[in-house]
């Protein structure tokens, strides 16, 4: 029972962070088109500032976990700009000009950090909440849901309460329509990637305190992030934040159970299902030919 | 006719050059031709699946499919590599069949994402499942085979011995492409409606290239571990379907020999970066991204570029004799 | 004979009704055009016929069998062949492939003839089917050129084309004039017939009402996914329901 109840609050926290970047990539490919595979290496990113900048040099926190997602944004937007807007006629170039982001990343974090063994940030939040004497959450963790709920609820109310939020949608729906509205689609593409990464970079922020830090740990969110996107339904972000719950309470119980590697192939199993039955995700909607 | 006197004694020159190159080499560069030539047919086999427009992320995954088989049948049932190749091939083609089903209900987006989770899944079962698979430290001890007094292990006879294997793959993949069923393939790739207006059984035919892929993709993973001797799941994992990625974009994917000359070139490059160490993948990364930026159509168009740019006539894309 | 019979089918998207309960039976040998205002269901039917999409309910029968549900490669085989709206063709291919693909039910071949090159014959013949249908077509001319070097006119008579060398009973023809000037148009009208001449049933999708008047020897006319009125051209044209669903619509 105390097992169930700490791997139930665990799961919540981890669907916390599995929502962050998950949403990023549906941003990303809503609105333009493109599956980001170096998505994971942009999570990787804002955990390596934390490491580099905070734990290393001996920086605050929070300024970094800030700068993190300033310098995310700003890998994100020089994406955007050289590589997916030249090629967005074609969304199997944009695909694969990520994947070359995806190694360039890895050797910048391999250069920064060398090759050795994972790297370790110590949470700065000391101390554990602890409730009815069994449940213990560690301050750290609990401030990491708490700011992924933010940012998450931030992002809600810009897409549906703002004008800007609106045009973004708007694109998503239909790009070429959005255009003949007088919708800046390399405006909105900017605004797109760079919420995208800035939540990407924000994940791997706050994750680095709880999570072994190398080049390829990126590997694992990507394929987190994809499972979260498919059951979800591609393009929906309510879908993929849903989505990213369940599937972090899944597959923390089944790492208790059966181990890291079992949840992850029923994860991908999961994904196939999905895609066979309702390729549109749990939430999306059948777009009509 | 001249042009085809051409095509042979060109294709006698490079056969000579095939035969002769292993002596020209020191021993470290002999092993790299031997995965050269393995490579080949790794991007020659995942042409025919991207014939259809479907890219695939499982081809590398079906690489370890044939290798894991082939590993499988020396060591449990001390087949020789005569039985372990061709069952390589068919235990990959059968898994190919077997996850036509599922894959095939998607396409574009969705085929990519849906061939990529199964083909993480099944490399995740070699991990999870120490026996038989071994595990993430794999397996080790198969051996190439022993014909006569001929030592395989040296990597000149094993050489000659995937050119063979190689070849012949090769040439069957050629006919394929070049017959009936080739031109189908392209037909459901430029307008699968159209085709399927005309009787084309559009899924019949996604399926078949998938399954063909596979099989000669899983022979590639047999002769890899009858060389290498061991077998790991990193072999096949998102890094080397990444580099099948890279071979067959800047080599272009147009014509048959395009990823044949992404991987050879590629190859070459690598190996001349060498010194440069961890840096490689950046540079890989970098030479990914411009020649999707600059040379869309992959190197092998820019012998076509170049006519056009001597002969101002608009060109009418006559292919380069076959190399 | 009736060689194709829509009986009372319905097609909806969702809460929308695209077709609603209609019925209506095509003879062999007759040049049916199917008309109507825009969005009046004419091309959701066609998908329909040829299995691009399933009815929600009712029956399709072709030569007196159900094809209702079938798959569009299958329905194909059957004998019932479309041509799509605008121009679609195989653009990388030349002239001569493109029809070569549309032989397909003469000249499938299995993986093992394809690579021993043991079904040379049947390829063969193929390409014989290809010369007399470029022939039939006046296109022998053009034969390696890429089909999307081709002009307008001669793309559509390149559809059309593809379509005969699958050798079809039946061909539906969706907008086959859109966009012709008065001269491709007569052409093609020309070439249609020589189609029907051929022993072809032909039910054709049309707005260029002088081309479907001058064409067809029976007109069905659809409005709102209903059946709204059959007749001979003389009698649509002075049909009041008809007139009235025209003038009434956007034109």
């Amino acid at each position: 029972m105390e097992l169930v109840i700490q791997s139930i609050i665990n799961g919540l926290i981890q669907g916390g962070f599995f929502a962050l970047f998950a949403v990023g990539l549906v941003l990303i490919f809503g609105v333009m088109g493109v599956v980001n595979f170096a998505h994971g290496e942009l999570v990787m990113i804002g955990a390596y500032t934390i490491w580099l900048v905070h734990a290393q040099y001996g920086f605050p926190y929070l300024p970094t976990l800030l700068l993190a997602i300033v310098l995310v944004m700003g890998i994100g937007l020089l994406m955007e700009r050289f590589l997916f807007r030249p090629t967005r006629s074609d969304p199997l170039a944009g695909l694969i000009c990520s994947i070359g982001v995806l190694f360039i990343l890895q050797v910048v974090a391999t250069l920064i950090g060398g090759d050795g063994p994972s790297k370790q940030v110590p949470p700065p939040l000391d101390g554990t909440l602890v409730v009815l004497e069994f449940i213990r959450i560690p301050y750290q963790r609990l401030f990491g849901l708490g700011v992924s709920a933010l940012a998450l609820l931030t992002l809600w109310y810009f897409l549906t309460r703002t004008r800007l939020g609106w045009a973004l949608r708007a694109v998503a729906l239909d790009r070429e329509a959005a255009a003949l509205q007088g919708i800046n689609i390399n405006v909105i593409s900017f605004i797109a990637i760079g919420v995208g990464a800035g939540l990407a970079g924000l994940a791997g922020g706050l994750m680095a305190p709880l999570t072994n830090i190398n080049p390829h740990m990126g590997h694992n969110v990507i394929i987190t992030a994809f499972i979260v996107t498919i059951v979800g339904g591609v393009g929906s972000l309510s879908g993929a934040v849903y989505a990213a719950i369940i599937y972090a309470l899944f597959h923390t119980f089944v790492t208790v159970y059966l181990g890291g590697t079992v949840a992850t192939i029923c994860g991908l199993i999961l994904m196939v299902l999905v895609l066979i039955v309702r390729p549109t995700g749990i939430m999306g909607v059948r777009v009509s030919e | 006719m001249t042009g085809k006197t051409g095509k042979i004694i060109s294709g006698l020159v490079l056969l000579a050059a095939l035969l002769l190159l292993p002596h020209l080499l020191q021993y470290h560069h002999q092993d790299l031709l031997i995965f050269l030539t393995i490579n080949v047919l790794v991007v020659a086999s995942y042409r025919i699946v991207t014939l259809t427009g479907e890219w695939s992320l499982i081809h590398a995954v079906m690489m370890g499919v044939g290798g894991y088989t082939a590993t499988l049948a020396f060591k449990q049932f001390e087949l020789g590599m005569w039985f372990t190749l061709p069952l390589a091939g068919i235990v990959a083609a059968a898994i190919a069949a077997l996850l036509c089903f599922p894959l095939f209900r998607m396409t574009q987006f969705y085929f990519l994402i849906g061939s990529f989770a199964a083909g993480e899944a099944i490399r995740l079962c070699w991990i999870q499942f120490v026996n038989p698979f071994g595990g993430t430290g794999g397996l080790s001890g198969v051996e190439p085979p022993l014909i006569g007094n001929i030592d395989f292990l040296e990597p000149v006879p094993y050489y000659y011995l995937t050119l063979v294997v190689v070849g012949m793959c090769l040439f069957i993949l050629h006919r394929i492409e070049k017959s009936r069923i080739g031109l189908i393939l392209h037909s459901v790739h430029w307008n699968s409606p159209l085709a399927e207006s005309v009787g084309v059984d559009t899924w019949r035919y996604r399926a078949l290239a998938f399954i063909i892929g596979s099989f000669f993709v899983g022979v590639a993973g047999g002769l890899k571990v009858h060389y290498l001797g061991t077998i790991t799941p990193n072999q096949f994992g998102v890094g080397f379907m990444v580099f099948i990625l890279i071979w067959v974009i800047v080599g272009g994917y147009n014509r048959f020999y395009g990823p044949v000359i992404g991987v050879v070139v590629l190859t070459l490059f690598d190996e001349s970066i060498r010194s440069l160490e961890e840096l490689r993948p950046a540079i890989y990364g970098a030479v990914l991204i411009a020649s999707i930026l600059f040379l869309p159509q992959g190197l092998e168009s820019i012998p076509t570029r170049i006519r056009r740019l001597f002969s101002r006539k608009p060109e009418n894309d006559s292919s380069p004799s076959n190399k | 004979m009736t060689i194709l019979k829509i009986d009372r089918v319905t097609k909806q998207f969702g809460g929308l009704t695209a077709l609603d309960q209609v019925s209506f039976a095509v003879e062999a040998g007759e040049i049916r055009g199917l008309i109507g205002p825009n969005g009046a269901g004419k091309s959701t039917m066609f998908k329909n016929i040829a299995g691009f999409y399933a009815p929600t309910s009712g029956d399709i029968l072709y030569q007196g069998q159900s094809i209702c549900g079938q798959k569009p490669h299958s329905i194909a085989e059957l004998g019932i062949v479309r041509t799509f709206q605008e121009t679609t063709l195989f653009q990388e291919l030349t002239v001569f492939e493109n029809v070569l693909v549309g032989c397909h039910k003469r000249a499938r071949s299995n993986l093992f003839n394809a690579i021993f090159r043991l079904d040379r014959e049947r390829q063969q013949m193929a390409a014989d089917k290809v010369i007399e249908v470029l022939e039939f077509m006046g296109l022998s001319d053009r034969r390696e050129q890429l089909a999307s070097e081709l002009p307008l006119g001669s793309q559509r008579a390149l559809a059309i084309s593809v379509a005969l060398a699958s050798e079809p009973s039946l061909l539906l023809m969706d907008e086959p004039f859109a966009g012709m000037n008065p001269e491709e148009t007569n052409h093609m009208m020309d070439l249609t017939r020589k189609v029907r001449e051929s022993g072809i049933t032909i039910v054709l999708v049309e707005h260029d009402m002088k081309a479907v008047m001058g064409l067809c020897n029976y007109l069905t006319v659809l409005n709102f996914g209903k059946l709204l009125a059959e007749g001979t051209p003389d009698e649509i044209r002075n049909n009041d329901r008809v007139i009235e669903a025209y003038l009434g619509g956007a034109k």
